[in-house]
């Protein structure tokens, strides 16, 4: 639990991280997502509660978490006024790398990150996805148990987005450390994570994989484009599978099934049998965007961007140069 | 953390200061301009206002310039150390402080690192001075250009340490405006860099030796020209009483520093 003042900026805040998995805290802005982050990487102390990060505690063994995580801010913390090659000397160099080691370390996260043309040049003059992936390189440098990515693509663009996600993916395969990332994105969080937590006004509210938490919903929707919308519902509602079926506009009709994939054949055949024609079938699983709403009342990337983050995404397209 | 550890840390971050100095040659330019501006257009003026007969006794037996020179020396050691420890409220603004916050090293470690980094710029600062300013100065010998730079290298530990402390319990650079007007400028002024103590009102002697500057500008030219009104080994003293103080209590705001 964090408090500032009578504020209390998160609470009933309890999960546990597998190895080598990927976990995402999926919630809007404000909800702790940050104030989490800062807990488990030392920066801040809970007012009460108990962090463990690679079986240390997180007030009591400080020194042994700091040396076991790898960290993305969410604002940029990278120097500008070095180069790349620089900016992850001092990072190696201040976690006790050193030599030759250090040397082809630093040469193997530019690589993995596709910056090594960029070594020599200042970080003044990168782009924000740029910026991103030598954040990513440097956090990974000292080879970290886990790595913490603090909403680690906000405010790029969908190619550097796209981009990141690859390096993410790669990442536990290739070199199985264990990430802990935020988001407010539906999409990446889907992509990317084993587990979600989803957190909203400094609570976890559901916890599970999202094909679990989808699966809370309970049943899939089927959208038909049929010659007699009115028709087909009555004969569709008789069967046994079929939750509701909804006349829509432009003769269209929306079937809740359990399973789309095991009853769109019987929606069909049943349709046939009573004599109206389907002209096109198409079926939609919840999103994890239903799933907050139903779990809070209101969706999470519909509301509009607060004002911290409208100064962030102008902070960073403001120091960006290229695309 | 190992000792090897705490040395890489001091070691990597007085690197950053250093990296920072050879890339921005305006600020070197600016730094080194600012003192030859005070040096011929203050110091030219008063030097032919003093040149009656018997003005050299008013600044210890030498004319205007071998005592203004000194003091310009080291009023750049001061201001250069004291705004690159405030410049740690760019690493806050910018992020790069995070970076400091969370690695595994102890953050005196790191502030030392700075510090020390820091100081070497702005004594490097001052010895292009020096070697500039020397022509105009009467009596100098190579030795005193030495101990004259190891003075302000103690110097600028404890302004820049200066620097880092008020900048740990800043927010923002608004009150940067303040601490220029109420900080830098008296400290300058009450140092002796201009004139001399000697010839001050009771109350403004008793303020001048209250000034850390007043014994870097005392030993600067004590070393540079020979000019002194405080005994070296005092001077000595005083800049590693600054030093231990001022390292201290940088250290402890430092540490005190958070996210919130």
């Amino acid at each position: 639990m964090k408090r500032y003042g009578d504020i209390v900026a998160v609470n009933g805040v309890s999960f546990r991280v597998k190895y080598g998995e990927i976990f995402g805290f999926l919630g809007p802005n404000g909800a702790g997502k940050t104030t989490t982050i800062h807990i488990l990487s030392t920066l801040l102390k809970p007012t009460a509660g108990r962090a463990l990060v690679a079986g240390y505690d997180v007030v009591r063994e400080a020194a042994s978490v700091r040396r076991s995580i790898g960290i993305v801010f969410q604002d940029p913390s990278l120097d500008e006024g070095l180069t790349a090659y620089e900016n992850l000397y001092i990072h190696g160099r201040v976690y006790g790398l050193r030599g030759s080691a250090l040397r082809e370390r630093i040469e193997e996260m530019l690589g993995f990150v596709e910056l090594e043309e960029y070594r020599d040049r200042l970080v003044r003059t990168f782009s924000g996805g740029m910026r991103r992936r030598l954040e990513l390189a440097r956090a990974l440098l000292h080879e970290p148990r886990v790595l913490f990515l603090d909403e680690p693509t906000l405010g790029l663009d969908p190619h550097a987005r796209t981009r990141l996600w690859e390096y993410i993916t790669r990442l536990r395969a290739e070199k199985g450390v264990t990430i802990f990332l935020t988001t407010h994105y539906m999409e990446e969080a889907e992509q990317l994570c084993d587990r979600i937590a989803i957190i909203d006004k400094g609570r976890i509210v559901a916890t599970g994989s999202p094909d679990e938490l989808k699966s809370m919903l309970g049943d899939e929707v089927v959208y038909m484009r049929v010659s007699d919308p009115g028709k087909a519902c009555k004969a569709l509602e008789r069967l046994e599978s079929v939750k509701e079926c909804k006349v829509l506009q432009g003769g269209r009709v929306s079937i809740h099934v359990p399973s789309a994939a095991q009853t769109i054949p019987e929606l069909l055949e049943a349709a046939k049998n009573s004599g109206v024609r389907v002209v096109e079938v198409s079926y939609r699983r919840p999103t994890l965007n239903d799933v907050f709403i139903h779990l809070t009342g209101r969706g999470i990337e519909e509301e509009s961007v607060d004002e911290t983050e409208r100064i962030r995404i102008y902070a960073r397209s403001y120091f960006r140069r290229k695309g | 953390m190992t000792p090897m550890g705490w040395l890489d840390a001091v070691y990597v971050m007085a690197y950053r200061q250093l990296k920072h100095f050879v890339r921005s040659p305006s600020r070197i330019i600016a730094s080194i301009v600012n003192p030859l501006i005070w040096i011929l257009f203050f110091g030219m003026g008063w030097a032919s206002t003093f040149r009656f007969p018997g003005a050299k006794a008013l600044f210890g037996g030498v004319d205007y310039l071998s005592f203004l020179i000194p003091g310009i020396i080291a009023m750049s050691v001061f201001t250069g150390s004291f705004l690159s420890g405030i410049s740690i409220l760019f690493d806050k603004q910018f992020g790069f402080l995070k970076e400091i916050l969370v690695a595994p090293v102890p953050r005196v470690a790191a502030m030392t690192g700075r510090i020390l980094g820091d100081s070497l710029t702005a004594t490097i600062e001052a010895g292009i001075i020096a070697v500039i300013g020397l022509p105009l100065i009467t009596r100098v010998s190579f030795l005193g250009i030495l101990y004259a730079l190891l003075y302000s290298y103690l110097a600028a530990i404890g302004f820049s340490a200066l620097g880092i402390a008020i900048a740990s319990r800043m927010r923002s650079y608004e009150g940067f405006q303040l601490i220029m007007s109420f900080l830098i400028m008296p400290l300058i002024f009450l140092s002796g860099a201009f004139y001399p103590i000697r010839y001050m009102p009771w109350w403004l002697k008793l303020l001048a030796y209250m000034d850390p500057l007043t014994y870097s500008v005392d030993a600067t030219r004590y070393w540079l020209v020979g000019v002194a009104q405080i005994n070296p080994w005092i001077d000595l003293g005083a800049l590693l009483l600054l030093d231990a103080g001022l390292v201290i209590v940088a250290g402890y705001l430092f540490g005190k520093m958070s996210l919130e």
